[in-house]
């Protein structure tokens, strides 16, 4: 079995050639990696379908055009290729939602599962623009570079997380 | 640059990301939610060797060929705040903004309401940007724990890099990562006997390899 075809790699070289992307990252683009921001690109066009006065928002604004923003949105569509094309090679593919929310909240179908995927994407996005980056730029690429207020913004989100899923049934 | 060039670099990046999410399972809300319960190590232990091996790039890029570091700005209640509700977020979700879009590559069907929050979370912020930063009330300097201690970046990042190697060292004595993928390589652990739950979650019968 060729090593694409595995179903899991070890998180140890998973990890290092992900984190191996901050070369092209740095070198082409001038930045560091990151994702949620690309939300906010996407969600600023949408903006304008049903308010063309949105990119007067200097924050929509800031995000709407360039190379940079772009990179961004296409980063995240290629995580979703790339996790799609490893899933064929692996024949790991996933079905509806993931048998963990079971044990956690007791919920075992889509249309049940599916409000709480909502709310928790919408906290998600929210919270990571608040503090300005996501598990990727604060915490991969943010402490990579000894960053003092992405410490502090990962050590937020792990605290932030452990206390939520205290209140999860036992996994 | 042009916004094409950036889309190629883009794609491509993603792509081998997307792919090396997938292929370490860190995706599975199962490995999530098991981290943030202290019951599985599995994101940790990606999460760290990303990071090991960012300090030892960027120790090389910005030490022997000068290239700017691209650091975020320093703000307490901005990062403290901000990194509450984005942690809350992500054990809700199972996801973080990243790996919600390896879960919709994967097939997860609830990733796409987790996108679909995730792009009005990011509207209603934008709406509310400016009255959010007046209320915060900071001014932050991009600022490094290298200048902190007065180090040059390259040495304070091959040191940081080297303990984290020697924490997951330890990680792995503790809890063998092979443990922690799950039968289905969703993460889940094995039960453990607990009266209250239900003694198998996988209805059907066994799922096939």
């Amino acid at each position: 079995m060729s090593v694409l075809q595995k179903r899991a790699w070890s998180p140890y070289a998973a990890g290092v050639l992900i984190g191996l992307l901050q070369i092209p990252t740095f070198l082409f683009m001038d930045t560091a990696l990151g994702a949620s921001s690309s939300f906010v690109t996407v969600a600023a066009h949408l903006a304008t379908v049903f308010d063309p006065a949105a990119d007067k928002i200097k924050y929509f604004a800031s995000h709407m055009w360039g190379a940079k923003n772009w990179w961004q949105v296409a980063v995240v569509i290629g995580i979703a290729l790339g996790a799609y094309l490893s899933m064929r090679l692996s024949g790991a593919r996933r079905r509806s939602i993931s048998p963990v929310w079971q044990r956690a909240t007791g919920t075992t179908t889509l249309a049940a599962r599916a409000p709480l995927a909502f709310l928790g994407g919408f906290i998600m996005l929210f919270g990571a623009r608040i503090a300005g980056g996501c598990t990727s730029g604060h915490g991969i690429s943010g402490i990579a570079q000894l960053s003092v207020g992405s410490t502090i913004a990962v050590a937020a989100m792990f605290a932030g997380g452990i206390a939520t899923a205290a209140l999860f049934r036992r996994v | 640059m042009s916004v094409l060039t950036g889309i190629l670099i883009g794609l491509a990046t993603g792509v081998v990301f997307g792919f090396a999410l997938e292929k370490s399972r860190v995706f599975e809300p199962g490995a999530i939610v098991g981290q943030m319960q202290l019951r599985s190590f599995l994101m940790l232990k990606i999460f760290l060797s990303a990071v090991v091996t960012g300090l030892v790039v960027l120790a090389v890029l910005n030490g022997v060929f000068g290239v700017k570091l691209s650091l975020k700005p320093l703000l307490w209640r901005a990062d403290i705040i901000g990194g509450v509700i984005l942690g809350v977020g992500i054990v809700l979700s199972g996801a973080c903004p990243g790996t919600s879009l390896a879960q919709v590559g994967a097939g997860y069907r609830d990733a796409l309401f987790v996108v679909a929050g995730g792009l009005t979370g990011a509207l209603v912020y934008g709406y509310n940007d400016a009255a959010i930063v007046a209320l915060l009330a900071e001014k932050g300097e991009k600022i490094g724990f290298d200048q902190l201690l007065g180090v040059p970046f390259w040495l304070g990042a091959l040191v940081l890099a080297a303990l984290l190697v020697g924490l997951l060292g330890v990680l792995e004595k503790l809890t063998p990562w092979r443990g922690e993928v799950g039968d289905d390589a969703d993460g889940l652990l094995p039960m453990t006997s607990n009266p209250r739950e239900p003694a198998t979650v996988a209805k059907g019968g066994p799922r096939t390899a």
